[in-house]
């Protein structure tokens, strides 16, 4: 009783990449975690009798706003480097400048991100100051350093596609990666409408 | 056994590797560890109760304080520090990969450091013991004011604040979070994308496709609990108040996201032991699983239903009567599922040529007594006894006879079962059963008479019952005292499995290939396997439980025997 047919190599299944499939299961997780704090936001926002508290500093909608746009048009350059990317079959250097861009304004998002928290600090909107400002800076926060994450993974690509042995291994790290740049900017207008504008 | 890698250091072999066999033994070890470490916490607070104001043996004097820390760790430790990595992460790192015939993860590296986040996570919660104010002490589900350094923390000092017993758990647990994650992610990609050539969805193993359905709903689950731990170690360190009423916070928000996950992780624990009696029940008995397709989908269900039962624990936290009502019928509901599953093994069990070899024992044992705790939870699932029972010992008593049976038969059903397979050797069957009705026995003598002093209505956290005549009148302190008798007992008959457990790793009894005559892939290959499992690897022609197929000479059929009627 003893195998007729057997294979040398162990099989595998190739229709969604390990990585990409990976990163799937870990935006879910993530989702439910914004889920977690987006909905204990909700709930306490709807519990308090006036909100925002009239004796905290408001929020900068308008350069939020600008901010946003720079945000979403670093996911429009991202989707353009993969489809070119996927179109020419290779990855040369004008892809590889493309990529950057996207990193240059992620980085532009999370540097004005920086200076309105020191103002706002500054105007006393602290982490103690008030629940409105407790729930500001981890939200908030959480983004940040979701975006500061999403910047190290992209340095990283950027490094590693020039280094890969093959186009096959290259692109799927960019399938990978580009992943998680997309939820860390799709969540976005979901907090700005949500803390923003009350 | 061939040798396919050049020789290794004792370092690199088994403390740093990347192999799924080392990985889940290093997780199996880990967990019987800390099984020790809670054991003797529970040793320490169950001789209190029997016998308050005495000395404890191997302890001495136990405060009140310390006995509440010390039953706040046990809990801790026996779910996420002995559930989670035994029952999860050693059965899947160590079976997914065989089982489904590859030679390990999708991920090794990750898997690697999983093992090492999780190990740090153990040390960082044993820490908590030692600093200053000791171990947090207010109940496993960390409750705010108790977990939020009171309300009137506003402006904490942040590094004294940090290393406090408080702030210590909330980082360990969210450690062993990350751990658990990394290894979820892994089991799911490495099933759905690494199979055997042959292995359709209805061809996989009934273990796998729990272990798998665990680590989602784990994913699912664990989000919210994360984003609810930050901002309790935020309430600590930073003076935030999400969980104080007095600045508009709310410490009902806390129970409803600790809950969300906390009790679909019962069922995460629950599954994988469920998937190894699938494993054991239909060898024992020498026929087919009953109803395969029918147990997967019910699993599939209690999953969806697993979270959307959670407010159940919190009916007397003053929830809208409504919601009530709805978490009720929603718990009472999940037992269906469950009860299915069940029926399919006992069904499993009916008119086959049964043996009572030592992992079906466990097996047996395990049935049995989750049918108590299952019925048990009935009642508490319906809020108008939960609101009488709430806190008792009825529901402690409840919960070990779910939990229990859950970690530690299905962990030794397990261990017996495959013992021969991770290190080719055979355990002593006699100590085997010795082990197994030593630690029956002592499990009912300890929780069985509880269920009695919960009915008495007496209250899960008070450490010395001497000093309220009213509700320590007997016989419910002579029942205590039972309890602890045999919760020393059933320590004490572990050491019988520590004894064969070693002596036979010290022996030379080697086992045979596939000793149990099973028919999953993992027993094709040799004992202890080789570093890539297979060579070749194997193909799959047939689900995993031909039994006693009516033209086959043998009563069992390996899966990678080519089926003529199908293919």
């Amino acid at each position: 009783m003893d195998t007729t047919i057997a294979t040398s190599k162990p099989f595998e299944r190739k229709a969604v990449p390990n990585g990409v499939l990976a990163m799937i299961l870990l935006l879910i997780t993530e989702a439910m975690l914004y889920g977690g704090l987006i909905s204990a936001y909700i709930v306490n926002k709807a519990g308090a009798m006036v909100w925002p508290p009239p004796d905290q500093p408001r929020l900068p909608v308008e350069v939020t706003g600008v901010n946003t746009l720079i945000l979403l048009s670093s996911a429009v350059v991202l989707f353009f480097f993969s489809r070119r990317v996927n179109k020419i079959g290779a990855i040369d250097s004008k892809s590889t400048n493309i990529l950057l861009v996207t990193i240059l304004l992620g980085a532009t998002f999370l540097t004005i991100q920086g200076t309105e928290w020191a103002r706002l600090i500054g105007y006393g909107l602290t982490t103690h100051s008030s629940i409105y400002g407790a729930f500001f800076y981890t939200l908030i926060g959480a983004h940040g350093l979701h975006v500061f994450a999403g910047l190290c993974i992209l340095f990283y690509l950027y490094f590693s596609i020039r280094k890969a042995s093959s186009f096959e291994i290259a692109k799927n790290k960019i399938s990978t990666c580009i992943l998680y740049w997309y939820f860390v900017v799709a969540i976005w207008p979901v907090l700005y409408r949500l803390v923003y504008f009350n | 056994m061939e040798n396919l890698h050049h020789k290794k250091s004792f370092w690199s072999k088994y403390i740093f590797s990347t192999d799924h066999k080392t990985i889940g033994i290093q997780y199996m070890v880990m967990g019987m560890f800390m099984a020790g470490v809670g054991g003797y916490l529970a040793y320490v607070f169950r001789y209190n109760l029997a016998f308050p104001g005495k000395s404890i043996p191997f302890y001495g004097m136990l405060g009140a304080e310390q006995y509440n820390a010390f039953v706040t760790i046990h809990g801790m430790i026996m779910v996420f520090w002995v559930g989670m990595p035994v029952l999860l992460s050693a059965f899947g790192n160590f079976l997914i990969p065989i089982m489904i015939g590859t030679d390990d993860m999708a991920f090794p590296t990750l898997n690697a450091l999983s093992v090492q986040i999780f190990f740090l996570s153990a040390v960082i919660l044993i820490a908590s013991f030692f600093v200053p104010g000791g171990a947090f002490g207010g109940g496993w589900t960390m409750y705010p004011p108790f977990s939020a350094g009171g309300y009137l923390n506003h402006n904490p000092d942040f590094f004294k604040a940090l290393f406090s017993g408080t702030s210590l758990l909330i980082l360990a647990v969210a450690l062993e979070f990350v751990a658990m994650l990394m290894g979820g992610i892994n089991f799911l990609v490495t099933t759905v994308n690494k199979r055997a050539k042959g292995m359709t969805p209805w061809k996989i193993p009934v273990i796998i496709w729990f272990l798998n359905i665990g680590a989602v709903i784990f994913m699912f689950s664990v989000g919210p609990l994360v984003a609810g731990a930050f901002m309790l170690l935020f309430d600590n360190v930073l003076g935030t108040g999400f969980y104080d009423p007095h600045r508009g916070g709310d410490p009902m928000l806390w129970e409803h996201l600790f809950w969300f996950f906390g009790h679909p992780e019962v069922y995460v624990l629950l599954l994988p032991s469920l998937g190894v009696l699938a494993e054991i029940v239909p060898v024992f008995s020498r026929k087919p699983l009953f109803a395969y397709k029918t147990i997967i989908y019910l699993a599939l269900l209690s999953a969806f239903l697993s979270v959307l039962v959670w407010a159940h624990h919190q009916f007397v936290a003053g929830i809208d009567p409504r919601m009530a009502t709805f978490f009720s019928i929603g718990t009472i509901l999940i037992s269906i599922p469950f009860a299915g599953i069940f029926l399919s093994y006992m069904a499993t069990l009916w008119g086959g040529k049964i043996t009572m070899k030592v992992p079906m024992l466990w097996a047996i044992g395990f049935i049995g007594l989750f049918l108590i705790g299952g019925l048990t939870g009935l009642f508490l699932g319906s809020n108008t006894f939960d609101i009488y029972a709430h806190d008792t010992y009825f529901v402690v008593a409840h919960f070990h006879y779910t939990l229990f049976p859950d970690i530690f038969f299905g962990f030794f059903a397990a261990f017996y079962f495959w013992f021969p397979k991770f290190s080719g050797k055979e355990l002593n069957p006699k100590l085997g059963k010795w082990h197994f009705w030593l630690t029956f026995i002592f499990f009912n003598g300890l929780f069985f008479l509880l269920f009695f002093n919960g009915l008495a209505g007496q209250h899960r956290r008070i450490n010395d019952y001497s000093s309220f005549s009213l509700i320590s009148r007997e016989p419910y302190q002579t029942f205590e005292q039972i309890a602890t008798i045999s919760a020393i007992g059933l320590i004490l008959s572990q050491f019988i499995f520590l004894y064969n457990f070693i002596s036979t790793l010290r022996s030379n009894r080697k086992s045979v290939k596939n000793p149990w005559e099973s028919t999953t892939l993992e027993w094709l290959s040799d004992s202890p396997p080789p570093h890539g499992n297979f060579n070749p690897y194997p193909v799959v022609y047939r689900g995993a439980y031909d039994y006693s197929l009516p033209d086959v000479p043998e009563d069992f059929t390996p899966q990678n025997v080519p089926n003529p009627n199908n293919n």
